[in-house]
């Protein structure tokens, strides 16, 4: 198999590496780019922890040939707090309203309200279980997420 | 406490000659600083910003991937095996076969019946037959295809019932009933003759799979002092330990295991850590080098334990004011392939023991009788599931009790308040409750919140099509804390540095519940310090005394107390040194926000930290170590009389919902849940276990089942193994109240598991009063509900 | 009963050799020409990816569609509705046009899977996948959609209803073309329309039954002028009712006739048990009472309410 030159936005910032053709996006940032904030759960988007956003979108990246993304914009959960460690509104407020457990679908849940909370000013809570319909969580019943999202949407406005 | 006067100073010393328990985790009268407090989590900003590492995302340079070749029969003997076209592959380092394990071939958490490798036969689909470690996972997944394997098929066993007949193939040598146990309570057949009403009834529950999120793996390393460690997620890493020493045929302390924070366990990671660990360490053994054996979501489907199926032959006799004479039950509870963690270990340990001690429900009835049968099947085999037997006989008594109570003609609520455990009150195993039970006051604060009485008199259709209907439901509920056997005992350290800073040893795990965050805030509440003061030191058996595994609900509670009595030996020097500091004598200083003062002059102080420098420099002792085990408990084999357990948690769930007769599809409209917790040390993580507990109880209603055909899974993802989403889930409302527990630190007693429990009968109940349908072999999703209104002959009219 | 070796041991790769990105549809088929049926198309890998991981596909290399210009978008075309090859799912659901003039697409896409499926799928490729469960298939055929086929050697255009030819298989080849384009006619004004669906949870999970209609009425006389009534998973393929649509021509809008067609879609029918989603008797009083509930919906909204 010959390797093919991938060119991409990562988190804002430009890159470009060589890849194999059936590298999946969800390998590719965490085995060659040390990004392992983006989990996997099922590789089947079945579960969502893999959820990165694709030029805005969230997408399950499990499912993702890397080599779709050439040219596009990539963000995952490690672009969302500043380089000086500022957390995202809605990282902060998954501290405080205790929407965090184990953890492991926590970047997947983030993912999926950055991406409504960037469209959406003030998404009611049916909104906002919508928005996360696609991440499955086994430990918190889904409500502090819930609760942090709305928190979030309003602290932002 | 007896008291010492110190000639020279006249200070007096406390010292402890004998404990009492009733004092010793008191909360102080200033109240608390820490604990009790909803304090964010200490791992949150990690787990936000994607920054803390779980076990698949450690480095994998340096590791060969191993890779497990299964059984593809659930019952066959192994007749030839050979894998030298697999051996022969470039970047293979080792195939290994029975033979290969240099130690015990066998592991299991209670008993060691599970082969690391098979040898001569194979008990289930998914049983390991060979083991690979590869350069890549992609040659260590082509080498698997390359083992040539011939098997015998053997006739299988799929039903419990037919595992213990005469004639029933053998699984294990010793023959398929793992454990019968039963329980004698007064004169069942005295109860019955004096009933008004007898009901008896089958409930039936399926396999349930925990479907953390987080997929099983496991590390095994070489250390260059010949010792192995093992490291990866796992809720116990002194039993994956001691498993891992006897497969390698070293002792004890040449192994080391270390924990990972988990994404999820909820038992589930208390025995695949040991499955995986052994393997891992057996091809770390032969290859010389790391091994990473990590699992595809398919693969912790196929082969990690499951929940215990069972089938309940319940029967209930009651006079007809609703007073409960008599209770009558047979379990048959299918093991599956191997004994993982449902046998016995006596007094109490194992789920089938304790879903035979829980059989009756949480309910004061004279005559009890129980036989319960644990038996091997060629299944998937059952382990630890968050309730661990308990779950499923809640299932059973809570719609048997609606169910009396309708053929009663009574309010659900009223029987269950007629006949529920209260101060005083004898338990099914003759236990008397002498303290901490606050059932009632669970029930009585649900139905409350919940409005039960209104809710209760608008059953009914809510359209005009006449197409739904609403209906509400109990669920009660109580579960124990710690595993009631003789070894569940709980050790911890604390160190204190002489910048006031402080390490924590404890072998308690985290796996999302918070004991990462609620047992250091144990621990700076009783120091007196902050809890950003106290670093929680990752669980490595080289590092932190024996804790016992993080199961039972028991963490909290047990590991707290050590805690505790930990930090009160250091605390001992520190008040020693503050004393002589501030000339006042100890039993008047306080530590509280990093300060000890005087309770008689408060500005009269100095720093935690000044104390813990003056320690250090007049070599006074920094270090604590707490050790504390419950009271005793006892379980007569005979007669299951006895005290398994020395305190419970008591809830009372309600559910609302909507049945769209026509279809069988639920919606859940309202739900309360209430527990008595003894104390919260932290009451939104405490919140927090109760919508997640709430979610999972609420899956194991509608949708979750392990569909098992002939010994196959036929749902191996979670694109078909279903549990909830967040459009599936009500705004769960959680009411927490403290009957104090005088053996739990401040007061509390355990959480993690009661809220999964009573949940699915609050559900099924209401399903049953909104459509006249009961469902009785779970799941109730839109079929199983549809089947039970045609059953009872199509919905109620009004 | 056992499994097949894959069903029991896994691996997390995709074992495919190139993953190409053609800008034009005649590179697209010079490539697929080229691998001469060892490559095929792939548009948002939805499908296609969880396949090649579980080794129920085998291809050398992946063609991926997403980069064809003229293949996006959603437009009117006098009364035609016609939608783009590449249209995703969440566009579909998301568009107003849809919304109003066709709405049980909107519906239906709405349906499947999650969000983040939705924002990559393609209608199309739901199309393609050939499941009789797939939720665009059912809302489409109601609507008497068709597809247009593109390869190397042109241009074809088929309904719906000839699209699909057995579970897993259609008229497609997708080793050598391409949907480029549905296309129906927009709901009149003596149109109604409906769109139901059970499932056993409320989000990411595949449909145990979905039920699509469309009903032409004639207000004056109170009766219906035609139908077209769509289920899945009731068969091989997504099954039009045709029999039940036929009886249903020139009907009284009543109680009655409404009864009758349920009885009859539900003969027209043929579930199959399974052991995880369920019963082929269960699904049968389903077809029933969806009919009944999807035909007066789909009335009422026509105006003509079954009284």
């Amino acid at each position: 198999m010959n390797h093919v030159e991938l060119s991409f936005k990562l988190n804002g910032q430009d890159i470009s590496i060589q890849i194999l053709p059936n590298t999946l996006l969800v390998d590719l940032l965490r085995d060659r780019l040390g990004l392992t904030g983006t989990k996997t759960g099922c590789r089947q988007g079945e579960c969502g922890v893999c959820t990165v956003l694709l030029d805005g979108d969230p997408v399950n990246s499990c499912l993702l040939p890397a080599v779709k993304v050439a040219g596009r914009s990539v963000t995952t959960i490690e672009g969302l707090a500043t380089e000086d460690g500022r957390l995202d509104i809605i990282q902060e407020r998954f501290i405080s309203e205790g929407a965090v457990q184990c953890g492991f679908c926590t970047p997947g849940m983030i993912m999926n309200a950055k991406a409504l909370l960037d469209r959406e000013a003030s998404p009611s809570e049916t909104d906002i279980k919508k928005a996360i319909s696609g991440v499955l969580c086994r430990c918190t019943g889904y409500r502090k997420i819930v609760q942090a999202v709305k928190s979030a949407s309003e602290a932002k406005e | 406490m007896k008291e010492k006067t110190d000639k020279k100073k006249k200070v007096k010393i406390l010292t402890k000659e004998k404990v009492d328990l009733q004092q010793l985790f008191k909360v102080p009268s200033m109240g608390l600083a820490v604990a009790g407090q909803s304090v964010a989590r200490t791992d949150a900003r990690q787990k936000v910003m994607g920054t803390l590492k779980f076990g698949a995302d450690y480095a994998q340079e340096k590791f060969l991937h191993g890779k497990i070749l299964r059984s593809p029969h659930p019952h066959a003997l192994i007749k030839s095996i050979n894998t030298e076209k697999a051996k022969s592959m470039p970047g293979v380092m080792a195939v290994l076969t029975a033979e290969d394990v240099p130690g015990r071939n066998g592991f299991g958490a209670i008993i060691p019946d599970q082969p690391v490798i098979c040898s001569d036969k194979v008990r289930f689909v998914g049983d390991g037959v060979a083991l690979v470690a590869a350069e890549t996972e992609q040659i260590a997944q082509q080498a698997l295809e390359r083992i040539e394997v011939e098997y015998e098929i053997l006739p299988a066993i799929f039903d419990p019932r037919d595992a213990i007949k005469e004639d029933a193939p053998k699984i294990h040598d010793k023959g398929n009933l793992l454990s019968y146990n039963k329980l004698r309570k007064g004169d069942v057949s005295k109860g019955f003759a004096e009933a008004d009403t007898i009901l008896k009834r089958t409930y039936q529950v399926p396999f349930l799979d925990h479907a953390y999120l987080e997929p099983d793996m496991c590390m095994a390393i070489p250390q260059p002092d010949g010792t192995m460690l093992v490291e990866g997620p796992m809720q116990a890493p002194f039993t994956t330990r001691r498993n891992v020493n006897a497969v390698l045929g070293v002792p004890i302390n040449k192994v080391r295991v270390r924990q990972v924070p988990m994404g999820g366990g909820f038992g589930g990671k208390e025995d695949s850590p040991i499955d995986l660990g052994a393997r891992a360490a057996v091809l770390a053994w032969h290859t010389g080098k790391p091994v990473r054996l990590a699992l595809e979501r398919e693969e912790v489907m196929l082969q990690t334990c499951k929940r215990h199926p069972m089938i309940m032959e319940i029967r209930i006799g009651a006079k007809k004011d609703g007073t409960l004479l008599a209770f009558e039950g047979v379990i048959y509870d299918e093991q599956g392939a191997y004994a993982s963690l449902g046998p016995i270990i006596p007094p109490a340990g194992g789920s089938h023991i304790h879903a035979m001690i829980m059989m009756a429900g949480p309910y004061e009835i004279p005559n009890v009788k129980v036989d319960a049968y644990l038996c091997y099947t060629n299944n998937p085999y059952g382990g630890a599931m968050r309730g661990f037997g308990a779950p499923q006989v809640h299932i059973a008594h809570e719609q048997l009790i609606d169910e009396l109570a309708e053929e009663l003609g009574m309010n659900p609520i009223d029987i269950r308040r007629k006949n529920g455990l209260k101060q005083g009150s004898a338990t099914a195993t003759g236990q008397v409750l002498d303290q901490s039970v606050g059932l009632i006051d669970t029930l009585d604060a649900c139905a409350k919140a919940f409005n039960w009485d209104e809710k209760y008199r608008q059953t009914g259709y809510i359209d005009k099509a006449r197409s739904k209907r609403r209906g509400v439901g109990i669920g009660m509920g109580w579960y124990r804390t710690s595993i009631g056997i003789n070894a569940d005992g709980c050790g911890a350290n604390v160190h204190v540095h002489e910048d006031g800073s402080v390490l924590l040893f404890s072998g308690i795990t985290e796996m999302g519940q918070g004991s990462f965050t609620v047992l250091p805030q144990i621990c700076a509440e009783e120091l007196g310090v902050r809890l950003e003061d106290i670093r929680y030191v990752v669980p490595d058996t080289d590092i932190v005394p024996e804790s016992g595994p993080t199961v039972g609900s028991r963490s909290t509670t047990l590991m707290g107390n050590a805690i505790i009595l930990a930090a009160r030996q250091v605390k001992e020097s520190i008040l020693a040194a503050a004393s002589e500091m501030l000339d006042v004598p100890a039993d008047r200083l306080v530590a509280k926000d990093r300060l000890i003062y005087d309770t008689e002059n408060s500005v009269n102080s100095v720093t935690f930290k000044d104390a813990a420098l003056k320690c250090m420099q007049t070599g006074r002792r920094l270090i604590g170590q707490g050790w504390w085990t419950p009271p005793k408990p006892s379980l007569d084999p005979e007669t299951g009389q006895g005290n398994p357990y020395f305190v419970y948690t008591f809830s009372t769930h309600m559910a609302e919902v909507i049945v769209d007769v026509e279809t069988g599809e639920v919606d859940i409209t309202d739900f309360v849940a209430a527990f008595d917790i003894g104390r919260a040390i932290n009451p939104r993580l405490i919140e927090g276990q109760i919508e997640g507990g709430v979610a999972m109880g609420l899956g194991y209603a509608l949708m979750e089942n392990v569909v098992v055909d002939q010994g196959y899974i036929q749902n191996k993802s979670l694109r078909n193994y279903l549990i909830p989403t967040s459009l599936d889930v009500p705004d769960t409302r959680s009411i927490i109240l403290e009957v104090e527990n005088k053996y739990g630190p401040y007061g509390a007693k355990g959480i993690g598991e009661m809220p999964n429990i009573p949940a699915t009968p609050a559900v099924l109940n209401a399903i049953a009063n909104a459509c006249g349908g009961r469902v009785r072999s779970l799941p109730a999703d839109p079929e199983g509900v549809f089947r039970a209104i045609r059953e009872a002959g199509g919905p109620p009219d009004k | 009963m056992s499994y097949a070796f894959k069903d029991y041991q896994w691996s997390k790769d995709i074992a495919i050799k190139e993953y190409l990105l053609p800008r034009s549809l005649a590179e697209a088929f010079e490539i697929l020409a080229k691998y001469n049926g060892k490559a095929q198309v792939i548009a948002g890998g939805t499908d296609v990816i969880p396949r090649l991981r579980h080794r129920d596909l085998e291809v050398e290399a992946l063609v991926d569609i997403t980069h064809l210009p003229d293949m996006s978008g959603i437009r009117e075309e006098a009364d035609k509705i016609v939608i783009g090859g590449l249209t995703t799912h969440r566009q579909i659901a998301a568009s107003p046009l849809i919304r109003e003039k066709a709405g049980i697409l909107a519906d239906g896409a709405g349906c499947l899977g999650s969000p983040q499926i939705r924002n990559i799928a393609t209608v199309a490729g739901n199309l393609v996948s050939g499941h009789p469960a797939a939720d665009t298939s059912t809302p489409l055929l109601a609507l008497n959609a068709s597809v247009t086929i593109t390869s190397q050697e042109g241009e074809r255009v088929i309904p719906l209803t000839e699209f699909f030819l057995d579970k897993g298989k259609t008229a497609l080849d997708c080793r050598r073309e391409i949907l480029t384009q549905i296309r129906f006619a927009a709901l009149k004004k003596n149109q109604g329309s409906s769109h139901l669906r059970l499932s056993k949870r409320r989000s990411l999970t595949v449909a145990v039954l979905i039920f699509a209609a469309v009903v032409e009425v004639d207000h004056t006389q109170n009766m219906i002028k035609a139908a077209q009534i769509a289920l899945g998973p009731v068969a091989p393929i997504p099954l039009r009712a045709t029999k039940t649509e036929a009886a249903l021509r020139g009907a009284p809008i009543n109680n009655e006739t409404i009864e009758r067609a349920a009885e009859s879609v539900c003969r027209e029918s043929n579930p199959i048990a399974d052991p995880v989603w369920g019963s082929a008797e269960y699904k049968e009083e389903i077809i029933k009472v969806f009919t009944k509930r999807g035909l007066k919906k789909a009335l009422k909204q026509a105006g003509t309410p079954v009284e």
